[in-house]
């Protein structure tokens, strides 16, 4: 199964939809792909209400950002979709981004790990596909 | 008064994008009922507006009662995206 799913090429970011479940119901959020991060990140006022706290983090992180050394946390969502596919009990870092950036998380490697995927930057498409498990 | 205070809020009417980010320029929203160019687009036709403001947590305390009654809601900026690039430890 391939996935397709378009961007804004005029952009200068790749800004993708994404969605997150929790305890209390489901969130549809405007995501970066970003290939150079490693984690995936949802800012605390959206898993906040979803339900969660850092009373549920799975550890305590640190994140270099422009003004330095920051604390963010580890947390298991219900499920995370982005690029057409769902991961439930999906793991994400917690971190806050001031409101003037006006998303509310990336897609990192943690995510996009699992699928063979094609950007095509000029022409605003990526092509995701699953790997296949044993 | 007790009945009164039972009553849902009614519900706004549906907007497309260009509107919603005309009525709540450079302001966060929190819509639903999104009618999707895709299932898993973030782009609509139209969607109905049950939070706005400044901050992002603003709309979404306001859409909280909405929770009960749809499946699904969207969270996004109206105005222009401006977004940095953490890096993270290893």
């Amino acid at each position: 199964m391939r996935y397709e799913t378009e961007f804004d090429p005029k952009l200068n970011l790749i800004l993708v939809a994404g969605e997150v479940s929790g305890p209390l119901g489901r969130t549809a959020l405007r995501l970066v792909l970003d290939t150079g991060a490693s984690e995936t990140l949802l800012v605390p006022e959206v898993v906040d209400d979803l339900g969660y706290s850092p009373r549920n983090a799975e550890a305590v992180t640190g994140v270099y950002s422009a003004i330095g050394k920051e604390q963010g946390y580890i947390l298991r969502v219900a499920e995370f979709s982005a690029l057409g596919f769902t991961v439930p009990d999906f793991r994400v870092h917690v971190f806050d981004l001031a409101d003037r950036y006006a998303i509310d998380g990336l897609v990192g490697l943690s995510f996009l790990r699992r699928f063979n995927y094609e950007i095509r930057s000029a022409e605003g498409r990526i092509l995701v596909e699953p790997v296949a498990t044993s | 008064m007790i009945a009164a205070s039972n009553l849902s809020p009614v519900l706004p009417e549906p907007m497309t994008w260009g509107e919603i980010c005309e009525r709540y320029p450079s302001q966060w929203v929190c819509v639903v009922d999104m009618d999707r160019l895709t299932p898993t687009s973030s782009e609509f036709r139209t969607a109905r507006v049950v939070g706005h403001g400044a901050t992002r947590r603003e709309p979404l305390d306001q859409a909280r009662a909405w929770r009960s009654r749809f499946e699904i809601i969207g969270h996004y900026f109206t105005g222009a995206i401006v977004a940095p690039v953490p890096r993270f430890l290893p």
